[in-house]
């Protein structure tokens, strides 16, 4: 990783974080770490829990913006512009980084206004439009075929892993560039898991991918490259098959051939 | 498809938007603070109209005279035995009504199971819920005449009636603020006591009561404060005779409240303002407010109290 | 201590604690059950032909020749008793002046109670007011009344309390033209007063007539509406925006923990201390209005409720997952369209719960509305006076028509209909919250 690239001059590069840290109150969550992700693959972050792959995950859109006492220093730059800068506008960064969290989170709404609520945030549509944004967007997402019929029911109804594959069609409607996931399969039932895997890999290449996962074969599975953090530093970032055939740090190799975490 | 949105905002637009940003939080501070300072307008405007009244001699009497006769050619305003008749009520009310309250809440939290208690409780809150008008149309209309032929008494709204009343209406808030400290005690030290071979009534007298003690007592508090504001109850039930009952203890006699001579008193207040008698009753009001003040100040402190023993612990 | 005393001491705790329930639920029905019983008697009663001919002539309600029929029918049998009491009075003229000292009072008394239980007698000069325009309307006062015809009420103090004493009057009159009177009453009662099974739904829409004597509780009952539904106007959103402020945008520190303590205290000021507080602001101070007047009781209330408000709506903000607002986030959407669009609508049923309860509560207090707002006796008011006029409601004429009402013995079913009202109002109220709060834990289960 050649730090002292100039921002925005590599193409491949879409998210570049630059001695970023993130501290809570005086901890210091994340600590120092230089990365680059690279555009339209999948990132893989893993690590033991508590480690600030999520913190670090969460900082890409400013979502942790919501936890109070938490401020960041260095730099986190997303096609080059430092999302902690004063200028940025977290509803539009959001728009073009959207998350899919660990708990399929959809809102008590019909499944119709689920996948409706971005877009309507951002633009006004015509009614066809919008239909069509949001059955692109369940096609997208796979679940088209299956709520087709009830698109008015709400959404609480739907299953676990339903329900996390209309968070990630409601994630596609506003189109978005980077698509961050928090150990999106976590709650799931390894068939729903082995779902959402697809369709990562299917979604690759339109999207940059950065997944969080405490599941190395997930990672191993679905990732180009993997990031592997422990206490707050990111340890080791390489190929995912180098990372995970022959890692060069002995804490990563100690990690994923299952001697703690 | 792919639109490149421009994500970094001129430093106008910072400027813009930090401005609208304030402005909105503003508003809602704004919004809020009138909803929170409205307690201090209340005093305020209490003491206001409650001051005028605090001159020289009338202040010693008013606290210690008996002499209450506001409205006649030399009017005068001793309190004395009204702030005694709100104190005997109130307190014979917390007394009737604390015992049950614990042992409801006792009830309710550790004795009926889960499907019943979804009956039970609302029955506390219909029984919260009922207007005390109604209360008090109930101790004139029932429970004054059943006194009377039962107990003897020379008339049926007296001190009594007042806090049977009022005990009946503390009863809803002791039990359920008491069940919510109950449950907070938590089931780990249930378990810690059963284990040990305790009973029930043993694990709950020695170990659960006293370590909900401080919401017992907030529990208790809010009873008392409720039955000392309570007005038209008393202002029904209790006779309304400006008297300290001879011996002080013989509660079927007729007394009289803060509450039910501002009640009563304010009537014509139209005509009343600036008069000497309006200013007793905002004298009164004043007074009642200190009082419930001070009740929130004891429960606060009594629940930081035990929330730093909690914590040094 | 030995185990059969310590099983012996948790069999006595759980047993006076399930009694502790039990003297609850028995407060509840002992306060609940007669109102309900005698209450129900205001709308659901027994009529008397005076009853009808009344609610025609004043409300202009019912068949008027059917009971023109009838009403001759009984004019004839009442004529019985005015000819027995005309005849009387011709009698007594004859009579030996000791004889006529001894009857004289008791036939004044008798022609009076006949007055009062059947109405004026024909030929007489009308009374001027309306209750003593028809006779006995009830069947039940009918036949108390009809009591006072036949008995003389005395109170015999040889004991050590008062004794009610009651004598009959007949044996007085034996072998005088009076007689048959008290027979025909004793005996006929019925036909004298035609009662029948009356349902009168309008006694929750009517106005009053002569002070409650006849009529309904129109005007109390949109007195109570308009204080209920102003003050939650006033409170609700004034307490939402509070809430919001409280839990989404308010930092812990000095000014937060003020404000809090504020609302804290604001819950515990007494009711009537609200009263004082809004004659000497409202009306004294910002003269929102010339004297008591609608908007000054509900602006009052408002304060009263705003407590309960505010904190049922951060409960429901705080109950509401934070995942929703963070998906609503990571959408793009900003803070307030966060909070509009995700958070009030999910939080909205327990809002809801609160603003019901304290529209319960707003439309059950007295105190506060006494000299703010309540007026004894009034005509409904219209929603263009509530800036300046005082306005009946059910709490405050409840209290008034069982206390200071000149007849109150007269009115009772009339007292029992408030409260039962009021009581139904605020019941119906307390389920609906009830039911959505049900609602919510069902939602927030599944």
């Amino acid at each position: 990783m050649n730090i002292e690239t100039p921002k925005g001059k590599q193409p491949e590069t879409h998210i570049e974080a630059k001695g970023f840290s993130i501290f809570y109150g005086t901890q210091e969550a994340v600590k120092r770490v230089d990365m680059s992700i690279p555009k339209g693959a999948v990132t893989a972050i893993i690590g033991p829990s508590g480690c600030g792959k999520s913190t670090f995950l969460r900082a890409v859109n400013r979502m942790n913006d919501l936890i109070p006492n938490c401020r960041a220093a260095g730099e986190l730059l997303v096609d080059g512009l430092n999302v902690y800068d004063a200028g940025i506008d977290a509803s539009v960064l959001r728009r073009r980084v959207g998350m899919v969290f660990q708990k399929p989170n959809p809102f008590p709404k019909s499944i119709y206004d689920n996948v409706a609520y971005g877009p309507r945030l951002h633009q006004s549509y015509a009614k066809r439009e919008l239909d069509a944004v949001v059955e692109e967007s369940l096609r997208g997402a796979a679940l088209w075929d299956e709520v087709k019929d009830r698109l008015n029911k709400n959404a609480l109804g739907l299953s676990g892993g339903q329900a996390q594959r209309l968070c990630l069609a409601r994630a596609l409607a506003v189109n978005p560039e980077i698509l961050l996931m928090d150990e999106p399969t976590s709650a799931l039932d390894p068939k729903s898991t082995s779902r959402i895997e697809e369709l990562i890999v299917q979604l690759k290449g339109r999207y940059t991918i950065a997944i969080v996962t405490h599941n190395m074969q997930q990672a191993a599975r679905i990732s180009d490259v993997t990031a592997f953090f422990y206490e707050g530093v990111m340890v080791e970032f390489d190929e995912t098959s180098q990372l995970f055939t022959r890692p060069k740090e002995k804490r990563t190799e100690d990690y994923i051939t299952g001697r703690f975490g | 498809m792919k639109q490149t949105e421009q994500f970094i905002l001129s430093e106008a637009d910072v400027r813009r938007r930090k401005f609208f940003t304030g402005l909105g939080q503003t508003f809602l501070f704004a919004i809020t603070s009138v909803a929170a300072l409205a307690v201090l307008a209340i005093i305020f405007f209490i003491a206001r109209d409650a001051l005028p009244f605090f001159s020289g001699s009338r202040t010693w009497a008013f606290f210690t005279s008996k002499e209450w006769y506001p409205t006649s050619a030399t009017p005068k305003f001793g309190a004395a035995a009204i702030f005694a008749g709100s104190f005997i009520v109130t307190l014979t009310a917390v007394l009737f009504a604390v015992p049950p309250g614990i042992l409801a809440a006792v009830c309710l939290s550790d004795l009926l199971p889960f499907n019943v208690r979804q009956v039970v409780k609302p029955v506390v809150e219909i029984l919260a819920a009922i207007p005390s008008v109604v209360y008090g149309f109930f101790a004139l209309v029932v429970l004054a005449p059943f006194l009377q032929d039962t107990l003897g008494a020379a008339s049926g709204v007296n001190a009594l009636n007042a806090s049977i009343i009022l005990a009946i209406m503390a009863l809803p808030t002791i039990v359920s603020v008491s069940e919510d400290a109950l449950q907070a005690a938590g089931r780990e030290l249930r378990e810690g006591s059963y284990a040990l071979g305790a009973t029930r009534a043993e694990t709950l007298l020695k170990v659960v009561i006293p370590s909900a003690m401080s919401g017992i007592f907030s529990a208790v508090l809010l009873g008392i404060m409720r039955a000392l504001g309570e007005t038209m109850v008393v202002w029904m039930a209790s006779g309304n005779a400006a008297q300290i009952p001879s011996p002080f203890y013989n509660l079927l006699q007729p007394i009289r409240t803060l509450t039910a001579t501002i009640a009563g008193d304010m009537g014509e207040a139209d005509q009343m303002t600036g008069s000497a008698h309006y200013h007793v009753l905002f004298a009164m009001g004043l007074s009642l407010l200190i009082f419930s003040f001070l009740c929130n100040l004891a429960g606060e402190w009594v629940v930081n109290r035990q929330r730093k023993r909690l914590r040094g612990a | 201590m030995t185990m059969w005393k310590r099983k012996l001491l948790d069999r006595l705790f759980s047993g006076s604690a399930y009694g502790a329930i039990a003297v609850m639920a028995f407060f509840l029905v002992i306060v609940i059950g007669p109102i309900f019983l005698k209450g129900i008697g205001a709308y659901l009663f027994e009529g008397t032909i005076d009853y009808r001919r009344m609610m025609l002539n004043q409300f202009n309600r019912g068949d008027e020749q059917a009971l023109d029929v009838e009403w001759a029918e009984v004019k004839q049998e009442r004529k019985i008793i005015y000819d027995a009491l005309f005849a009387f009075e011709k009698e007594l003229d004859n009579m030996s002046s000791s004889r006529r000292r001894e009857l004289k009072p008791a036939f004044k008394q008798t022609k009076e109670a006949v007055a009062i239980l059947l109405g004026p007698e024909p030929g007489t000069p009308l009374p001027a007011l309306p209750r003593r325009l028809y006779g006995q309307t009830r069947w039940e006062r009918a036949e108390l009344k009809a009591k006072d015809v036949l008995f003389e009420e005395s109170w015999d103090y040889s004991g050590a309390q008062g004794k009610k004493v009651m004598t009959p009057r007949a044996p007085l009159f034996k072998g005088t033209a009076l007689e048959p009177l008290f027979s025909k009453i004793e005996k006929d009662l019925e036909s004298l007063m035609r009662p029948e099974r009356t349902f009168y739904p309008q006694f929750l829409t009517d106005k009053s007539i002569d002070a409650h004597f006849f009529g309904g509780i129109g005007p109390e009952v949109m007195g109570t509406i308009y204080l209920a539904l102003g003050a939650m106007l006033i409170a609700v959103p004034l307490g939402v925006i509070a809430a919001i402020y409280f839990q989404e945008y308010a930092k812990e520190g000095f000014v937060f923990s003020l404000l809090r303590s504020c609302v804290n205290t604001l819950a515990g000021v007494p009711s009537v201390v609200f009263g004082l507080f809004g004659l000497a602001f409202f009306i004294n101070t910002l003269r929102v209005s010339p004297g008591k007047s609608v908007v000054a009781g509900a602006l009052t209330l408002a304060l009263l409720v705003l407590p309960t408000v505010i904190r049922a709506a951060e409960e429901a903000i705080a109950s509401v997952p934070r995942t929703y607002k963070e998906a609503a986030l990571s959408l793009g959407a900003g803070k307030w369209r966060t909070i509009l669009t995700v958070i009030l609508p999910a939080a909205l049923p327990g809002i809801l719960t609160g603003i019901v309860i304290s529209m319960g509560r707003a439309a059950g207090e007295t105190a506060p509305i006494i000299f703010t707002a309540a007026v004894s006796v009034g005509p409904m008011v219209l929603p263009s006076e509530i800036f300046t006029t005082s306005t009946p409601a059910l709490s405050w004429n409840l209290y008034n028509i069982c206390t200071e009402h000149e007849a109150v013995d007269e009115i009772r079913h009339v007292q029992y209909g408030m409260a039962l009202t009021l009581v139904m109002i605020v019941l119906a109220l307390n389920t609906l919250a009830i039911v959505l709060r049900a609602k919510v834990s069902r939602k927030l289960k599944g």
